[in-house]
Order: C-alpha cells, then sequence, then structure tokens
C-alpha cells in the first residue's frame, strides 16, 4: 500500500482548514481540497493579517479556494 | 498613499528547506504557544513564495533570529522587516459570500432585482456567486447574482 500524504481540506466559506467532515466554524461541509497558500492565525486580536482577511478565530486557513 | 494606519507589527521573511512552509508554520505556532519571549500574531505561507513563510510579529529582529533557532526546517531570518502594506497582495480577502449560508434572507441591492428581498438557496464561493429565489414571487424562480450585489437581512438559525 502507497503511504500517502493525506490531503487537507478547507471550508469554502471561512476557508478554514478542517480537520473532520465539517467547518467547526460554519458548520458547512461544503469542503475544498483545491486551495492555495496558508495562513496561521496565532492571535487574531493583535494580526493586522487576521484583519485584513476578517478572521476572528485562531486557526489554520488557506489564502486562495478554488 | 493609501489612508490606513499601520500597527506596530513587521513582516519578517524566514527562509526554510524546500517544501517545509507549511510544517514551518505550523511549528512556529506550536513553538510561540510554548513560551512567553518571543510574539508572532500570525505565519503566512504564499504560494507564489516559494522556500519562504512571512510572520507578522512586534518583535525586533532578533527575537525572530531567536525563534528561527527553535524551528526545525527554518533556516534564516531575512534581515530586515517590512510593512503588512507590502505584502497584503498576497491576502486574499474571504469572498464575499461569506457568512451567507442556505436559508438565509437577503436583499438585493444592485441589478435588475435590486430592492426585492431573496432566500439563499446555493452558494458558490469558488466563482462568489449565490443563487437566490425571490422571497415574494408567486413562482419561485432561482436567479444567480454576485454575493456582493446582496446585503444579509435575516440570518438563517444561526444563533450560535
Ligand atoms: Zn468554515
Amino acid at each position: 500500500m502507497v503511504v500517502r500524504k493525506k490531503v487537507l481540506k478547507v471550508c469554502r466559506e471561512c476557508h478554514r482548514v478542517v480537520e473532520g467532515e465539517a467547518c467547526v466554524i460554519c458548520g458547512t461541509s461544503n469542503l475544498s481540497d483545491d486551495w492555495a497558500g496558508y495562513v496561521v492565525i496565532i492571535d487574531p486580536e493583535h494580526s493586522e493579517i487576521a484583519k485584513k482577511m476578517n478572521i476572528t478565530m485562531a486557526g489554520r486557513y488557506a489564502l486562495k479556494v478554488r | 498613499m493609501m489612508d490606513m494606519v499601520e500597527s506596530a507589527n513587521r513582516i519578517y521573511a524566514i527562509k526554510t528547506t524546500a517544501k517545509q512552509e507549511r510544517t514551518v508554520a505550523d511549528n512556529i505556532e506550536k513553538v510561540i504557544r510554548e513560551q512567553k519571549d518571543i510574539h508572532v500574531m500570525a505565519v503566512m505561507v504564499p504560494e507564489e513564495l516559494k522556500g519562504y513563510v512571512l510572520v507578522e510579529s512586534p518583535d525586533s529582529i532578533a527575537r525572530i533570529e531567536q525563534l528561527v533557532e527553535l524551528i526545525p526546517h527554518a533556516r534564516a531570518v531575512v534581515q530586515g522587516s517590512t510593512a503588512l502594506s507590502e505584502v497584503e497582495h498576497f491576502l486574499v480577502p474571504k469572498p464575499v459570500v461569506s457568512g451567507i449560508t442556505e436559508g438565509t434572507i437577503v436583499e438585493i441591492i444592485a441589478g435588475p432585482f435590486k430592492g426585492e428581498k431573496a432566500v439563499v438557496k446555493r452558494i458558490d464561493s469558488g466563482k462568489e456567486e449565490i443563487t437566490v429565489e425571490l422571497y415574494e414571487s408567486m413562482v419561485p424562480i432561482p436567479i444567480t447574482v454576485r454575493g456582493d450585489s446582496v446585503r444579509v437581512v435575516e440570518r438563517s438559525e444561526d444563533a450560535s
């Protein structure tokens, strides 16, 4: 069996990297594995990047989702 | 010049081992949460920038150099720092349709159906379009509009 790196999926709505079958923020299972760019928000309150991206929760997000 | 308030945070570029950009970003988060001396607000990995991650921090470059020592696959800090405005073109704001879900009641604010209320039936974030059905129409005809041509009137049942 070929060991394959697990493909991470992201939420199409909020761009959050989703571990399970649905996004914990949106509750949606509208996920995409076609995404690019990556951002880890550690402190959303003090992050200009988070502000620019309208992100209010710490976590991992995709920059682009197709 | 853009009229915007610059925060005290600077952007530093850290050189990484090839193809380890995401791993480095994840490890930076882990290390930052485990200590108190180094402050990082976010780590960005634009796909256009192979072999680098961008770190948003209010700290001096000396701190970021300390950080690099703690992170496997992080190799060096590029000397100097930049303002976020120099790299914000890498950031794509969340699609305008975000926050809108199936069942959301919206008002159409542009185009031939301007002023009409509608119920969201389907969302295509990739294309930033949504399909809605006009609220007061006798025959529900689905129409597709751009996500930025509607305004949320009432959310479905997201009390969360
Ligand atoms: Zn989501």
